[in-house]
């Protein structure tokens, strides 16, 4: 069978504006949370999220081509170019560009171009809507943009599955390549979704923080919403090899599954399924998982349920895990969450250092594992796991190795 | 009045297809001016913005082939839009 390795990596989120800088972030258990600052907050009651500040796009694209560019397809782009870099891949001259494949996880799309648009006609009652609308908002602008920046031709796509997107996306990657549909692949998430329509969405359903993101901690008050992307290089082990490449982990195996129950609650049950499937395609026996990168929302809801579907996958494996939730520091970023979370996975495998829990303050009796609270731990890590669990019960789970 | 709607629409078709104004004559062709689809709509919708009127799609009253034709189309729609608001007043 095709071992498949990941030998690029590349991310923007509100903890950096580089995989380099939000791995740094995340060892410094630094949170980028904070006061909104790109949109109106007038209208919200919620008022802090996970933004990427401080981004000027016309650092990374000319005036004319911006023009074509939603927000999620910008940080898709950023975070595709410093992945390939990172990787030394070529895709042109050497046939790879047809056998390589692009598969984008993104919860919704062209958000900002969409809350725009109505703006100007339902608000201004202005009846003229931009022409590049459609081609901006359509949720597989991101994974099209970067084929034609990279020259890629092979079968590329958008998967949406909410909170999990970006984890199917690189399920269908892994199993696109073992398969021998593709030899490589440009796969990951990206979500732009701080815009006061969707905000005040979340709000509605009552789950959203007003101070800040405390995974698994006692007195956690919710998510906040965070944005980036997460993109990767995908490709068989052995091309790397040949090509001298810097193997920075092996993705190892992927497992997913379906509650079939509510709608938005998370079901321990479902999402134990997902985490068996990961670790049975890995060939991973329980005892052989050091750090599982959790889904950790900071929701009273889902803290307690994912602990108990990792005690029912672990067993007494389960006390000598380290478990943490990044999202305390770079939010929960939708369609990209899975995608950015990947970056500490691989930081953990490659650096042997666990990225903690930020904000984390006392123990919650329903949530009885070993957090890494606040502080990074020195660890080797020799395999992990990676939750994302989506609204509509769709769960989707990778599992990975230290590169040997 | 002229000489304002034409500079104006020459200077939205160059910088919406990036084109050398100087390239741009009321004789030259949208086509000859090799300008992709997708800059075309664009150039429609700037023009429908700034003047606050709408190009027809497709119509054979209208000239929308040549630079000069687009300059006659919407002066006679700022034309016809200025009637009608006499009438309303």
């Amino acid at each position: 069978m095709r071992r498949i390795v990941i030998t690029g990596m590349g991310c923007i989120a509100a903890i950096g504006h580089t995989a380099t800088a939000c791995w740094a972030s995340m060892r410094e258990g630094r949170s980028g949370i904070g006061p909104l600052v790109n949109i109106e907050t007038e209208l919200l009651n919620v008022r802090i999220g996970a933004e990427v500040r401080g981004y000027d796009p016309l650092a990374h694209f000319d005036e004319k081509r911006l023009a074509l560019l939603d927000r999620v397809t910008q940080f898709a782009l950023i975070a595709a170019r410093e992945a390939v870099a990172q990787s030394g891949i070529a895709f042109a001259g050497n046939g790879l560009s047809g056998r390589t494949a692009v598969v984008i996880g993104t919860g919704v799309g062209g958000q900002n171009t969409l809350d725009d648009s109505y703006r100007r006609l339902y608000m201004h009652n202005n009846p003229r809507c931009h022409p590049l609308t459609i081609p901006r908002l359509m949720a597989n602008a991101p994974a099209s943009h970067i084929t034609m920046e990279h020259g890629i031709t092979g079968p590329s796509f958008a998967v949406a599955s909410a909170c999990s997107s970006a984890n199917h996306a690189v399920a269908m990657a892994l199993f696109m390549i073992r398969s021998g549909l593709a030899d490589a692949a440009v796969a990951g998430g990206t979500e732009a979704c701080i815009t006061v329509g969707t905000m005040k969405g979340w709000e509605a359903m009552r789950v959203m923080a007003t101070d800040t993101c405390r995974p698994f901690s006692r007195g956690r008050r919710g998510m906040v919403l965070g944005e980036g992307a997460g993109i990767f290089v995908l490709e068989t082990l052995e091309n790397a090899k040949a090509r001298g490449a810097v193997i920075l982990a092996e993705l190892a195996g992927a497992g997913m599954s379906s509650d079939a129950g509510d709608i938005v609650a998370p079901c321990d049950l479902g999402t134990a399924r997902a985490i068996e499937a990961a670790l049975a395609d890995a060939g991973l026996a329980t005892d052989a998982v050091d750090y599982v990168n959790a889904h950790g929302t900071g929701t009273t809801i889902n803290d307690p349920t994912e602990t108990r579907a990792i005690r029912r996958v672990f067993g007494a494996d389960a006390d000598r895990l380290a478990v943490s939730s990044t999202k305390s520091m770079h939010g929960h970023g939708l369609g990209a969450a899975g995608a950015i979370e990947l970056v500490g996975v691989v930081g953990a495998l490659s650096q042997g250092i666990i990225p903690p829990t930020a904000n984390f303050t006392d123990r919650d009796p329903d949530c009885d594992l070993d957090y890494v609270p606040n502080v990074a731990r020195e660890q080797l890590v020799r395999a992990a796991i990676s939750n994302s669990f989506a609204f509509g019960g769709l769960n989707a789970v990778l599992a990975l190795k230290r590169a040997a | 009045m002229s000489d304002d709607v034409q500079n104006k629409i020459f200077d939205i078709i160059a910088k919406e297809a990036s084109l050398d104004r100087a390239r741009i004559t009321r004789d030259s062709t949208l086509k000859d001016l090799q300008i992709p689809s997708l800059d075309m709509v664009q150039i429609f919708f700037a023009i429908e913005d700034h003047f606050n009127i709408n190009l027809p799609d497709q119509s054979a009253d209208f000239d929308t082939e040549s630079a000069g034709g687009l300059v006659d189309t919407v002066e006679r729609l700022l034309a016809e839009k200025a009637e009608k608001e006499k009438a309303k007043a």
